[in-house]
């Protein structure tokens, strides 16, 4: 008996989710989340980020032996 | 300084691709050909009974039927070439000498090949060249084979032109004449208080390019022999001296702008400067002529089209190098507007140059006929006083 | 509260709604312009395709490749994969900023597709997602920025996107390859083109001009940028496609900082006297490959995935017949060019098989049963020249819109041969040519009677239309512009100019490419729209 609920409990839980998932997908959920909140947020962190000043790195003279053969 | 005798002379051969010598050159039953890059051997193009020209379109400053087939957004020398070309003003030659080195010069010389009647000339045929990227042996080997099919072979097969070993040599003896007094014209530019200015020698190494050897030679030899005595003088009319570095430029008048505002410019490391193109050409001990050649025109280049590793850094120490020599106090690197090459070649000159060798450069894009005047004045004004405050902070 | 308007309820023709619920709207009455959020892209709701298709997309489409987007990291980098994915989500903008939003590169690319069109260009897509998360996990588990694997690392050679992957299959067994740009650069302009931005105007702001191929520009900026892992003891780079991509070079190699290997093509590509010298360099870079990562030249494993590439060109050739000659080809515009070019630049891999096999069902299908895929097709369309990046999607809209089917563009005519594996030297000759033959190179520069080759595709593929590109800042193309049109009228041919800056939506935004096929539509053509609503609206900010 309890495993009957618990079984109608999981497909329900699965349906439900599945239904979620619908609405998600139907009403571009995804789209917007990813739109108005993630993006702008990862924006600002790469905006922020600290990089490498390309003038630090050294241009030395090479002598590669590769290109000779 | 006393004016250089030929200079009036020079100047006015250049005043049209078709100048007075090389009609002269056709007269004598010469044949004509065209070339507008380096790594088209001109002296491949001066074999017996042929002369080489390298194409120019002086004052052409609005290219509108070129621009229709090539759009605004191309290299106004490419444009530029095409616009001289479909006024007419090529039909003298007899043949193109073509090579894919950059591309839209590649596109003005398609274009001569691909449109019906744009030279107007019944013999005139197109002839592309492959030209390696690199500077090994394979390049080297690559490099000889592309100007032995699609120069000597082209050449033969087409007028009938010698290209025997012995005939290279004669072209080869006769190149090196005009680059030695090139070279040795040039050479009054290292002098402390130099006896030349930048733009009567670039006057002087285009009309060695522009016009066949055999009629300028004697012009070239007797300029060099006013030189031996020309004194410099003796107050200077310029604040520094600088190197110009960088793309295409064919305008004597690019130069004479910046010598007008207080740099005299005594090297020439751009497309159609003497830098590498009047170095002497050795034919070593086991080399056919025309080994020589393809070695000479691919090693001594510095293109920045090559893209070894090693040579893509060496390049920027050459200039360095050449600054020294010449004891220029800064550098200028121009490109012409449109060119990739020298567009990020500018770029990384820019930053390494002063960082790594202590020259200061001014940046700048310009036009092929540069009618922007004004803001280039400008800037070459303010480097130069920016040049002139290093010095005096050095003390010199 | 209100009453429903009994009138206005009256008025509905249930029957009608009832059909389009479960077959959903014809064609010509979808609206799917009404669908956008302005600006953004975003939609008020996905579109409603009928109950098949609908649910199709939602579970075949859009869980199965969030899905997979998860099961793909796990199963090619195990759970250490999957750290180092989420370190490189937080380390890299392009990354960060692009990953999620891969489902409504899937959504603009199948706007309105139905049937086996839909389900044929959407395996495409997902091929190309896999390949994707190959080359990042192969980077992130590899990248000394991450703390990745050093001996991984030193088995790794990095390459120009250009450069084509096989010419590492020798070592396929023993060495990855994986391109510099093709994530970064490539891959991200369709996926989220905001992102490119950063890259461009950070070279920009090192003193580059603006106006070189910008491409080649972001390249660079996102070496600039330090924006690219560290997965790699050595690189390879070439000239390919242009002069731009030669100078991009210099700014790689300073920045990077590591042994370089040029493997230049000639430019002069159809003249048989310089396949010797791209042959040599091939050889070179073998070599080079062989010192920096201490690898053996291993023949068999060359001839193996040679065999296979050359299995995969052979299907392609079998799409292309049914694309020329039949209305049942069922891959659109954007499915086509994205997958051809993907596939063919990066070499063999096992995704590339099992998709053919997929797609290949659902063609034969179509041919047996007769299925017209894309029905309401006015005008077949050949796509001409370099495609704009950000707007590849331009051919489903203009299918929508106009009745416009793109049935093929000039990147997929490139890599068109079968390579030879009977001996060493018949196989060098071909690989060599292939490099050659590679986007951009064959027919944007390197002889401009490469170009032409329009004419003929046009007649093999059955075309009435060009859609001729107009990459303002690529040179090759630019100086042949005048010559087109003298073509174009001689030939009387139906030409639309669509000028673009490849990743650069700011310079021609997609709207102006909208408008100007709907001015040529309206006014040369005098044609109706199919689906008005598209005509006009405002995707500014979208992905």
């Amino acid at each position: 008996m309890k495993a009957k609920k618990n079984i109608k409990r999981t497909v329900g839980a699965l349906a439900a989710a599945y239904a979620g998932l619908f609405c998600v997908f139907y009403f571009d959920l995804d789209g917007k989340l990813l739109y108005y909140v993630v993006e702008p947020f990862m924006k600002r962190h790469f905006d922020n980020m600290e990089r490498r000043d390309p003038h630090t790195v050294p241009y030395e003279q090479i002598d590669s032996e590769y290109m000779k053969k | 300084m006393r004016d250089l005798k030929h200079l009036i002379y020079f100047e006015d051969l250049l005043q049209e691709a078709n100048n007075d010598l090389v009609r002269k050159g056709k007269e004598d039953g010469n044949l004509c050909l065209g070339y507008t890059c380096y790594f088209m051997p001109e002296v491949l193009l001066d074999l017996p009974g042929c002369f080489s020209v390298r194409l120019r379109a002086p004052r052409c400053t609005s290219p509108d039927m070129a621009t229709y087939y090539m759009s605004g957004r191309t290299c106004h020398y490419g444009r530029s070439l095409l616009e001289r070309a479909l006024e007419g003003g090529y039909n003298f030659i007899d043949a193109q000498l073509a090579t894919e080195t950059c591309t839209v010069t590649c596109r003005f010389q398609e274009h001569l090949d691909y449109m019906d009647g744009v030279i107007n000339n019944a013999s005139f045929k197109t002839e592309f060249t492959d030209v390696p990227f690199k500077k090994n042996e394979n390049s080297i080997d690559h490099y000889e084979k592309q100007l032995k099919i699609h120069v000597l072979d082209f050449l033969n097969r087409e007028f009938g032109v010698d290209t025997s070993d012995e005939a290279i040599l004669k072209a080869i003896e006769l190149n090196n004449e005009v680059n030695d007094i090139v070279t040795a014209i040039g050479d009054y530019r290292k002098l402390d208080r130099p006896t030349i200015t930048g733009y009567e020698f670039s006057v002087i190494t285009l009309v060695s390019m522009c016009c066949p050897k055999y009629l300028i030679i004697d012009k070239l030899r007797e300029t060099l022999e006013e030189l031996k005595t020309r004194e410099p003088d003796d107050k200077p009319n310029y604040k520094i001296k600088v190197m110009l570095a960088g793309s295409e430029n064919d305008d004597p008048d690019f130069i004479k702008l910046i010598e007008g505002c207080g740099a005299l410019v005594v090297a020439d490391r751009y497309c159609y400067g003497s830098l590498e193109a009047r170095n002497h050409i050795n034919v070593e001990e086991g080399d056919t002529p025309l080994r020589a050649v393809a070695k000479h025109y691919l090693l001594t280049s510095q293109c920045a089209r090559f893209m070894e590793q090693q040579e893509m850094r060496h390049r920027k120490k050459v200039l360095a190098d050449y600054a020294k020599d010449y004891q220029a106090d800064g550098i200028i690197v121009a490109s012409n507007k449109f060119c990739e090459y020298w567009s990020y070649e500018r770029m990384i000159d820019t930053i390494v140059l002063p960082r790594d060798y202590g020259f200061p450069v001014c940046s700048i894009e310009k036009e092929y006929i540069n009618t922007a005047s004004g803001q280039l004045r400008t800037r070459f004004q303010a480097f130069v006083e920016s040049v002139e405050l290093k010095k005096i902070q050095e003390g010199k | 509260m209100k009453k429903p308007d009994l009138k206005k309820l009256k008025e509905i023709d249930f029957k009608k709604a009832a059909k389009d619920f479960v077959y959903g709207k014809p064609h010509e009455e979808r609206r799917l312009g009404d669908l956008y959020i302005p600006k953004t892209g975003l939609y008020k709701h996905r579109e409603w395709r009928g109950i098949k298709d609908t649910m199709y997309y939602f579970n075949n489409i859009w869980l199965y490749n969030y899905g997979k987007m998860v099961m793909d990291i796990v199963e090619l980098g195990g759970p250490k994969g999957l750290i180092q994915f989420l370190k490189g989500t937080w380390r890299y903008r392009w990354m960060g900023e692009c990953y999620l939003t891969v489902m409504h590169w899937f959504d603009r690319g199948l706007e309105g597709m139905r049937g086996p069109a839909l389900r044929a260009s959407a395996w495409h897509y997902r091929a190309m997602v896999n390949a994707s998360i190959t080359q990042i996990v192969g980077m992130f588990v590899r990248d000394q920025n991450l703390g990745g694997n050093k001996e991984l690392h030193d088995k790794t050679i990095a390459h120009d996107e250009t450069v084509w992957g096989g010419v590492f299959y020798p070592y396929k067994d023993q060495l990855e390859n994986i391109p510099l740009q093709m994530i970064p650069y490539f891959v991200t302009c369709h996926v989220n083109n905001h992102v490119v931005l950063n890259y461009i105007d950070a070279v920009q702001a090192y003193g580059l001009p603006g106006d070189p191929c910008p491409m080649c520009q972001a390249e660079a900026g996102l070496f600039i940028e330090d924006d690219v892992p560290d997965f790699y003891p050595a690189l390879v780079t070439t000239n390919e496609a242009c002069d731009g991509s030669v100078a991009t070079s210099v700014i790689q190699d300073w920045l990077i900082n590591k042994p370089l290997f040029a493997m230049p093509q000639p430019m002069q590509f159809d003249d048989d006297s310089v396949l010797e010298n791209c042959a040599k360099e091939i050889e070179g870079c073998f070599r080079f490959v062989e010192e920096q990562c201490g690898v053996e030249f291993h023949w068999d494993e060359l001839v193996k995935h040679l065999e296979a590439q050359n299995e995969l060109q052979r299907f392609e050739w079998e799409k292309w017949d049914v694309d020329a000659n039949t209305p049942y080809y069922p891959i659109n515009g954007v499915a086509q060019a994205l997958y051809r070019i993907f596939q063919s630049q990066y070499g063999d891999r096992p995704i590339w098989h099992e998709v053919d096999g997929r797609v290949r069902k659902i063609m034969e299908k179509c041919v047996e049963e007769k299925i017209e895929t894309f029905p309401k097709t006015r005008h077949r369309v050949i796509a001409w020249s370099c495609a704009p990046l950000y707007y590849s999607n331009w051919c489903t809209w203009a299918y929508n819109c106009w009745g416009l089917n793109t049935v093929i563009n000039m990147d997929s005519l490139m890599f068109d041969m079968e390579i030879r594996t009977d001996s060493y030297e018949n196989c060098l000759m071909d690989m060599a040519k292939y490099h050659e033959w590679a986007p951009m190179r064959r027919m944007a520069v390197g002889g401009l009677h490469h170009i032409f080759e329009l004419w003929e595709n046009m007649e093999k593929f059955n075309c009435d239309m060009v859609m001729m590109y107009d990459q303002l800042q690529c040179k090759g193309m630019q100086g042949v512009v005048g010559l087109f049109e003298d073509e174009f009228r001689a030939r009387n041919i139906h030409a639309i100019w669509m000028p673009h800056a490849l990743p650069d939506k700011r310079t021609i935004p997609r709207s102006q490419i909208r408008q100007i096929i709907n001015d040529y539509m309206t006014t040369v053509m005098g044609e109706e729209p199919l689906d008005p609503t598209l005509l006009d609206f405002d995707d500014s900010d979208s992905w």
